[in-house]
């Protein structure tokens, strides 16, 4: 009997090879799809589990107040002076370790690196267990130690048998290498995420940093790093509702800054989540976005194969007749027509995941992942995918077919086109809402993007090159030269010192008040730290005043400074509550420090409002001062040469001035696309999902046409005979498939406007104009649509009506 | 076999009642070879249809081997069916995706308690009885009418059914093939066979012992053949 089923189901996809490719290709893209997504997603959330103590591991991060304003939620890590009081006060903690990355220069005999060092407590390598080719836990004991992984030492020395040996930092300290570690796999928090690329491949003490930088170890509550965890180690069993209170109570305790409104709580989370912290930060929930989103292109999928399958069946119902003349059932016939869509489902699974099977690799050298099938593991959810696909889809074509009498069945041959037309118009009418969310969303992400590269071109971002790492004590004395230098270089116009790029997702933020006492009320401003020739590097009008002027003492200040000349915004401005830029100029405000008296900052220059820190970041308040010490990059800007030209002419001069530390220099564009690429790839995923949904959409709809004009070749022939013509039989049959898609719109639309508003909502500079785009979507699917039908309908009606009326 | 007491078929819309067969008497003995005649829409299939356990009647009674089933639920008459009944269609009505040889063994899938080797001796053998074991791997679409209405025949007897109910077999074929299909449902009668055939031809009627004229849903007349 089983046989006979499958016999049958496989002679029939022969029979009709096109409606069999039609189904099972839909069926491969959709379930291609949903494996994909769902391995990736799966894969996302099942980081650093290869540790053995994974399950005991916590990592606290800070949960940001809402008026904080500062484009995110939360942050992986918590101010470094917490961590004592995790130490002391949380019951039965086994460890606790800090960390914290900072860039240096190493150097091993004459070749030096820039590299990431990772200062942790020595309790780090307790925490984690890392493979050890040489050295061992204890090798953070050591004040001066450090932990190199293969990759690294390889690189530094060219062998990993170098525990020892001695590695320069920054010029000044020696570092012994005290363990060398095997490299861990792309699926950890530690190997980066997607902001940073910067793995953890050399791990050094805090005790170091306070040898090199005069980092305080007791920790402190002014500097939260992406990247920067605070672990903890627990005794097996412990969950997150139990340290969650502690942690609240230690932050109600201890912490010194809650007047700040910045951060308004910390917040236990269990390792593995370490890994996508950041889309929650966001605010972006991008992997439950990838899971619903392969869902609903396999549901697209399922839903094509009921209506084709449907359609199709009508064709059988003879067999059907037949069948139940013999004495079939109707439970037998469901069966049989289930086989069948199992069948179908099956042979869809199994080549979806061959596709899949052949994208992993690609996708992860493209991305810098570790992906694979575990077949065995992933076995049952397979089986149960392959299952519930197959009935889902073959449920409701094995209900109506075999729902008709053995006679109606055996006279019927398929005329009966038109039966069941009202669950295939929902059918229909869902796919097509899928789709059109789909595509209007994509064409809000794809226009939103092009906002955000025409916003960016406020600044003359192809003429400007960059140098960065230039906080190094040593730099400092020599920057002056080095912009005279640069100066020289034929094409270059200006060189402005900065303390971060435009794009650059960096928050510096001070208390200010009217009153240097505070008294008065105070508030956040943002700080960006610039130097007099910035306005004219960025092409950057000024409103109202003065630029800052070397030639003034008051207009540059040094850290401890009491007084200082500064630029502020419009929005600062309003803030300040100082009127128009004309009447702001001299008014004085106060920058309220901790530690150190009130300094004061007089206005002498108002700057229109821009958007210079990313693109989810509203713009802020922000207040331009001229310090120093804490410029960290320069902008070069280049006018009338070949920009490679004089790329390369800075690198001579730099080779010149600075031959003891290696040059980072880069095109302002490449680190703007660096940052966009999360939007870029965002797009372009759903722009993926999107156009597979439309097509499979489009496919259905081709395939579905064709059944239902096959139905209604009678009436046709009938109306040709009457004298229809061409054009109002191909109308007939484009209104019969234009109700659902229209209903469609009706729901996809509005859910699609909700969510782009959603989407939008994330960005400081958006496009207004959601509604038309959305709009336009709409209007596109129904267009190929009509078109799909068009083509069919015209065959139809074509056709010669005696044909048409022969067939009875 | 079977007996019709007062059988009537009435088709209602919300505003038409048709009647299709109104106090039809019929009985038929096992053994026998009945034609159904009359013209066009007088009720012969609808007849047809309910001896065979398709259509169910809206009113009177049929005793079917002395059990009045005219009441009987579906999966009854269902499997009353399968155990008795054989069909032979004026269009053949062959799966054409199935080969010759499983288009018969069709016939005994649902039932259970056949084994998988005796449908395969069963198929073997009824196929040797027809003619068409050369055929047996052969798909409908490569056969002639006549040979496809054979196998439409074999498909009716292969499960032992004692009743065959053919309507039109021969409206489709040629004279030639016609008369083979008649030969060969002569045979099955007079191996013990009950033959219930519809059929326009005056000629292949005369295969019939008896034959049953329908005019607007009555019986009209009932001619007796004298056994030659």
């Amino acid at each position: 009997m089983f046989k006979n089923y499958l016999t049958i189901a496989w002679r029939s996809l022969q029979k009709n090879k096109l409606y069999a490719s039609i189904n099972v290709f839909g069926l491969v893209l959709g379930l291609a799809v949903y494996l994909f997504a769902n391995l990736l997603v799966a894969y996302e959330r099942s980081h650093d589990l290869f540790f053995t103590n994974s399950d005991r591991i916590f990592t606290v991060g800070s949960h940001f107040s809402p008026t904080a304003n500062i484009g995110i939620n939360e942050t992986d890590g918590v101010y470094s002076a917490f961590a004592p009081f995790f130490e002391a006060e949380v019951e039965n903690v086994e460890a606790v370790a800090r960390t914290i990355g900072r860039e240096y220069l190493l150097s091993v005999d004459n070749d030096h690196y820039y590299e990431t060092v990772r200062f942790a407590d020595a309790e780090l390598l307790e925490i984690f267990d890392f493979t050890y080719l040489g050295g061992d836990a204890s090798a953070l004991d050591d004040p001066m130690g450090i932990v190199l992984n293969r990759e690294m030492a390889t690189k530094l020395f060219g062998t990993t048998d170098v525990v020892g040996r001695t590695v320069l930092l920054d010029h000044d300290h020696a570092l012994r290498v005290r363990a060398v570690i095997e490299d861990l796999p792309p699926n950890t928090h530690l190997a980066g995420n997607f902001l940073d690329d910067e793995g953890t491949a050399v791990i050094a003490t805090l005790e170091a940093l306070n040898t090199i930088d005069g980092y305080a170890l007791e920790g402190n509550w002014n500097n939260l790093s992406m990247g920067d965890y605070t672990y903890m180690l627990m005794p097996a069993g412990t969950t997150k509702a139990e340290l969650q209170p502690q942690l609240d109570a230690i932050y109600e305790r201890h912490f010194p800054r809650k007047d700040l409104l910045v951060v308004d709580g910390i917040k236990v989370r269990k390792l593995v989540e370490a890994n996508y912290v950041l889309w929650d930060a966001i605010g972006l929930p991008i992997l439950e976005s990838i899971r619903i989103l392969g869902l609903l292109v396999l549901i697209v999928a399922i839903v094509n194969y009921t209506n084709l399958a449907t359609a199709q069946s009508l064709g059988r119902s003879r067999e059907i007749g037949l069948r139940k003349t013999m004495g079939a059932t109707r439970g037998q016939l469901v069966i049989q027509f289930l086989v069948e869509s199992l069948f179908v489902a099956f042979i869809a699974m199994v080549i979806a995941l061959a596709l899949v099977e052949l994208l992993i690799p690609l996708f992860n050298v493209a991305m810098d992942k570790g992906l694979a099938i575990n077949h065995l593991r992933e076995l049952p959810w397979l089986i149960i995918t392959t299952v519930l696909v197959g009935v889902v889809a073959g449920a409701y074509p094995a209900y109506t077919i075999t729902q008709a009498s053995p006679i109606n069945a055996l006279q019927n041959s398929g005329a009966k086109g038109l039966k069941g037309g009202f669950f295939r118009s929902i059918m229909l009418g869902l796919q097509f809402s899928i789709t059109i969310f789909m595509l209007a969303m994509v064409m809000v992400m794809f226009t939103q993007n092009q906002k955000i590269e025409s916003a960016s071109e406020i600044y003359p971002k192809s003429q400007i090159i960059t140098l960065s790492r230039l906080g190094v004590d040593s730099l400092m004395p020599r920057l002056e030269t080095l912009r005279n230098e640069l100066l020289t270089i034929p094409g270059v116009t200006g060189v402005s010192y900065t303390s971060q790029l435009p794009f650059e997702q960096s928050n510096s933020q001070f208390n200010a008040s009217l009153e240097a006492t505070g008294e008065a009320e105070d508030f956040l401003l943002t700080n960006i730290v610039i130097d007099e020739q910035w306005s004219a590097v960025f092409d950057v009008p000024l409103l109202a005043g003065r630029f800052l002027d070397p030639t003034r003492s008051a207009d540059s200040m040094s850290e401890d400074a009491t007084a200082a000349n500064v630029i502020v915004n419009q929005l600062a401005l309003e803030r300040l509550g100082f009127g128009t830029p004309e009447a702001a100029l001299g008014r004085v405000f106060y920058d309220l420090r901790q530690d150190s008296e009130s300094r004061s900052l007089t206005i002498v220059g108002v700057l229109p409002d821009q958007n210079y820190q990313g693109f989810h970041n509203q713009i802020k308040p922000t207040v331009f001062r001229q310090i120093p010490e804490r410029f960290r990059f320069a902008a070069i800007r280049v006018e009338g040469v070949a920009m490679g030209q004089a790329f390369s002419a800075v690198e001579d001069v730099w080779e010149e001035i600075v031959p003891d530390y290696p040059i980072q220099s880069r095109f302002l564009d490449d680190e703007f696309n660096e940052t966009f690429q999360v939007y870029g790839g965002l797009s372009s995923v759903l722009g993926g999902f999107a156009g597979l949904a439309l097509l499979l959409s489009l496919i259905g709809l081709f395939g579905l046409a064709a059944f239902m004009a096959a139905g209604r070749t009678k009436e046709i022939g009938v109306r040709k005979v009457m004298g229809a013509s061409m054009t109002q039989i191909v109308r007939l049959l484009i209104w019969q498939f234009s109700k659902p898609v229209l209903w469609s719109l009706l729901v996809a639309l509005p859910l699609a406007f909700l969510a782009a508003n959603a989407y939008l909502s994330f960005f400081a500079e958006r496009i207004s104009y959601a509604l038309p785009i959305v709009g336009g979507a709409g209007m596109l699917a129904v267009v190929f649509a009509w078109i799909i039908v068009a083509i069919h309908a015209t065959r139809v009606a074509r056709a010669n009506p005696i044909h048409a009326l022969r067939y009875e | 076999m079977l007996k019709l007491h007062n059988l009537s078929k009435v088709y209602r819309t919300a505003e038409v009642e048709t009647v299709a067969l109104n106090a039809v008497n019929v009985e038929i003995d096992s053994g026998e070879f009945v034609a159904i005649m009359g013209p066009s829409g007088c009720g012969k299939s609808t007849l047809l249809n309910i001896i065979g356990m398709l259509d169910t009647p809206t009113g009177g009674n049929y005793f079917f081997r002395d059990e009045d089933i005219a009441s009987y639920p579906e999966a009854r008459l269902s499997d009353l069916r399968k155990r008795n009944i054989g069909f032979i269609f004026q269009s053949f009505n062959l799966i054409d995706e199935l080969s010759v040889a499983e288009n018969i063994e069709l016939a005994l899938l649902y039932h259970d308690d056949i084994s998988a080797s005796e449908r395969r001796d069963r198929v073997a053998s009824i196929m040797d009885k027809v003619g068409i074991a050369h055929r047996a791997k052969h798909m409908p679409s490569q056969l002639s009418g006549g040979q496809q209405q054979r196998v439409a025949v074999a498909r009716a007897v292969v499960g032992g059914q004692a009743l065959i109910l053919a309507d039109e077999p021969t409206g489709n074929l040629d004279s030639t093939h016609g008369q083979e299909v008649m030969e060969m449902l002569q045979g099955l009668n007079e191996e013990g066979t009950t033959i219930v055939m519809v059929t326009h031809s005056a000629a292949h009627s005369d295969y019939a012992r008896r034959t049953i004229n329908l005019f607007d849903g009555h019986v009209v007349t009932e001619n007796l053949r004298a056994v030659g």
